[in-house]
């Protein structure tokens, strides 16, 4: 049932699949879609998640960081998605006091710091696991703590130091460093 | 189980009712004899071995046991001497002073003799803790009583310790790790707790002398739950006993018995475990130089500005691996981004730079505050590196590509300075407009923060250093003055009280150290190298503290209270520090794996961290006092 598109990694929005008696399935936009199914010529339109890429990253958006994670893993439309630094902050929005609106301002700075996948990974992740998915850390001791790591991270290359420590006292496990 | 020496007692048959025929006499005789030195007579002629002089002592814990023993009914009585006889670990009875704290640390074992309370299953760790305290008060209050039964305590070390390792069952010594369970007497399955070391350790010194009463009291609460392992706590005990004793034996400088009394602290240490056995290594090896090396000299290890590469290792250990620098960084951090609300440019004057790790989180924290960045100045001042010169120069370089990928106009200067005291107000002008406060038409003047963790202490080892440098930062005029401390008094009294002040603050700091690192083992495994050097780093400042003398010792450190007192002479005003700053600091200590034991409190505008109920560094913010001679830029400012 999947429609397959040969070059697969930008997906357009709004592909609808078209099934059509005794005929290939075809992919066309919505509109040629139910002019056609007006006309009688289709059993069934449905919309394919992998083939829009916004719809699933507003879905995705709304998972907690350890689903999101494992989401990435199915394939590679969903690991593409799931990298977005807007689902990630939707993501980081709700672990925060105030939530996305008050983190909306600090886009740039967390861009800056290293992004909000990082953000979550490192900081917010963590604290989570620590204090139970209900608290919220607020955004400036957060965005303190990932600062501080992004300055530790610079201060190691040169001296070719292991990973900063600094933020070791959040971890619950032995995190893959799959930056 | 052993049976030692039962024959060492004449009279045949149990030696229980001996020792109750035994206890009348003592009672008699010794009620006021205040003989000194050698055993006394009579009871030698009867195979007991007692000091004269501790006889009082011992008919008190006579006392004591006689009570415990006769509050059990008849039909306990044999379950008593049963237990007593078949069970247990038997210890030499005509050391009796020994012999009585043994049995009485055994009575209050076993859940049988005592009617009051019935036997029940060993409960979870902490209800057993304030019953540690209320143990150890008992037993540091009786030698404490009187500076002559202090002394004799210990002089009975040399031979208790023997006697200890002879009767003791051969127990493997405890895990380091808090709360590890041990079965200490065979018998009907009598698990009971080891005391976490912080436990042990809370021990409160009471200059009250003890009553009877307070003892029973302590032997009714005791009762309520089972006990504690004896070997070591008493070792324990007797090694803190030690320690003090080798520190007035160095007061009174009487050298050789300070020498005894450290090879006997050399093999309690051994018996120990965990922080206790740490903090007591550095304890003994600092009393170790102090007595070998009486001249003061460039001693090795013990000033933090000797092998500055080592001490900023140790440094940066201590800072990742316990809160106490990140709660310092953080309150004074939003002591001063609250003191620059509204400001277009701001200097922060940084006292002790090091790896600059307070830094980004406020340029973070200035780069997101509504109304936008500040044009930021930043002078850190740092000891000479011989090592490494050039270090200085490189932390402002790494902030400053920090600064820019944030946006946020950032300059900065080093200064390398030996001493604080070297400073002088010319030098933290802005080096572009020649003027702290820019005197521009257009341009507003710069707000500027002073900021110091940990550097002002070491001032006051030169008299009249602190009292410069604070006149320097008072001519720059400062929006907000930050401060962190050390929160104890490391400067004061005699040698024996600075001592005595130490071992309680760095016990509590090596106990807290151990939470978290057992907190980060179960984590990761860094936990534990982590620790080994945050240890160093504070064996370092007690090597300081205990063996190092005059311009030497620069870890003077002084409570909040005496701080208060010198800025205020200095002409500084207090500013109280938010509860923004509160929450952040508890939701930082929140995050802290085996973070319970912190606490974060407020106290008179000034935040404190501490561990469990002793605070252990406290931030304060300053600003220069209004006053109306002074000067009026000043007087405008505040």
């Amino acid at each position: 049932m999947l429609s397959h598109s040969p070059t697969e990694h930008r997906v357009p929005s709004s592909i609808y699949t078209v099934v059509q008696p005794q005929q290939p399935t075809m992919a066309m936009d919505l509109s040629s879609a139910y002019e056609q199914q007006q006309e009688g010529r289709v059993e069934e339109v449905f919309a394919v998640i992998n083939d829009n890429g916004d719809l699933l990253a507003e879905v995705l958006g709304r998972l907690d960081g350890r689903s999101l994670a494992a989401a990435g893993c199915v394939c590679r439309v969903w690991a593409g998605v799931s990298r977005r630094e807007s689902v990630w902050e939707a993501v980081c929005g709700r672990h925060v006091e105030g939530g996305a609106a008050a983190g909306a301002g600090a886009r740039p700075v967390v861009a800056a710091l290293g992004g909000y996948r990082r953000l979550y990974r490192l900081c917010l992740g963590p604290a989570a696991d620590r204090l139970g998915a209900a608290a919220r850390l607020s955004l400036s001791l957060s965005l303190s703590l990932f600062s501080i790591d992004c300055y530790e991270r610079r201060l190691g290359r040169e001296r070719g130091h292991p990973r900063p420590a600094s933020l070791l006292f959040l971890d619950h496990y032995n995190p893959v460093d799959v930056s | 189980m052993k049976r030692e020496h039962q024959d060492a007692v004449d009279g045949g048959g149990s030696w229980h009712p001996e020792a109750a025929a035994m206890e009348d006499e003592k009672g008699k005789g010794t009620m006021g004899a205040e003989e000194d030195g050698g055993d006394d007579e009579l009871l030698a002629a009867l195979g007991y071995k007692v000091r004269s002089s501790e006889m009082a002592d011992v008919a008190q814990k006579l006392e004591q046991l006689e009570k415990a023993m006769g509050s059990s009914t008849a039909a306990n009585d044999d379950a008593l001497v049963s237990h007593l006889a078949s069970d247990t670990v038997h210890y030499n009875p005509s050391d009796i002073a020994t012999w009585v704290d043994n049995i009485l640390w055994e009575l209050n074992a076993s859940p049988t003799p005592l009617a009051p309370r019935p036997p029940s299953p060993p409960p979870p760790p902490p209800p057993a803790v304030p019953l540690q305290n209320h143990h150890h008060q008992r037993h540091f209050d009786l030698p404490l009583a009187g500076p002559e039964q202090s002394t004799i305590t210990t002089v009975d070390l040399p031979t208790a310790p023997r006697r200890l390792a002879d009767n003791y069952d051969p127990k493997p010594l405890p895990a380091p790790h808090a709360a590890a369970g041990r079965i200490v007497y065979g018998s009907d399955a009598q698990s009971v707790v080891a005391p976490s070391p912080r436990d042990r350790k809370r021990m409160k010194v009471c200059s009250s002398p003890p009553s009877s009463s307070s003892t029973t009291d302590a032997a009714k609460s005791d009762k309520a739950l089972p006990v504690v392992v004896v070997d070591t706590q008493e070792a324990g005990i007797r090694l803190v006993h030690a320690l003090m004793a080798c520190a007035e034996a160095v007061q009174q400088e009487s050298l050789k018995a300070a020498d005894a009394l450290m090879k006997q602290i050399t093999v309690l240490n051994t018996s120990q475990g965990g922080a206790m056995r740490k903090v007591a290594g550095y304890f003994a090896e600092a009393l170790t130089r102090r007595i070998y090396r009486p001249q003061p000299h460039r001693g090795v290890g013990c000033s933090s500005r000797d092998s500055a590469a080592l001490d900023n290792i140790l440094h940066q250990h201590f800072y990742e691996s316990s809160p106490y620098l990140k709660f310092a960084h953080f309150t004074a951090n939003q002591a001063i981004l609250e003191a620059f609300a509204g400001c277009r440019r701001v200097h922060v004057v940084d006292f002790g730079m090091r790896q600059g790790l307070q830094w980004p989180a406020l340029l973070q924290a200035l780069a997101l505050r509504p109304g936008g960045p500040p044009a930021f100045r930043l002078t850190g001042i740092g000891p000479p590196q011989p090592a490494h010169s050039g270090a200085l120069q490189e932390v402002g370089w790494k902030l400053a590509q920090l600064a820019g990928t944030i946006r946020i106009d950032f300059r900065y200067r080093g200064l390398v300075a030996a001493s604080l005291a070297d400073l002088e107000p010319h030098m933290l002008l802005d080096p572009n407009t020649g003027d702290y406060s820019d005197g521009g038409e257009d341009e507003e003047p710069e707000a500027v923060a002073v900021n110091s963790v940990f550097e002002l202490h070491g001032l006051l080892a030169r008299p009249g250093a602190l009292e410069k440098v604070l006149g320097t930062v008072r001519a720059v005029q400062p929006r907000i003055v930050t401060v962190v401390e050390q929160e104890a008094n490391h400067n004061g009294g005699t040698f024996v009280e600075r001592f005595t002040e130490a071992l309680h603050y760095y016990s509590t700091m090596f106990d807290s150290l151990e939470g978290g690192a057992l907190a980060a083992d179960a984590a990761c495994g860094g936990g534990r190298r982590d620790q080994g050097l945050s240890e160093a780093y504070l064996g370092r400042q007690i090597c300081n503290v205990v063996s190092c003398e005059g311009v030497e010792r620069t870890e003077r450190h002084e409570a909040l209270a005496q701080w208060r007192a010198r800025m205020g002479r200095a002409g500084f005003d207090p500013v109280a520090i938010g509860s923004n700053a509160f929450k952040q600091a508890s939701m930082l200590l929140a995050l802290f794996a085996g973070g319970d034991g912190y606490r974060v409190e407020e106290k008179e505008g000034c935040l404190t961290l501490g561990w469990h109920t002793r605070p252990l560094i406290a931030t304060s913010a300053w600003r220069v006092a209004a006053s109306a001679g002074g000067d009026p830029i000043a007087a405008a400012a505040a």
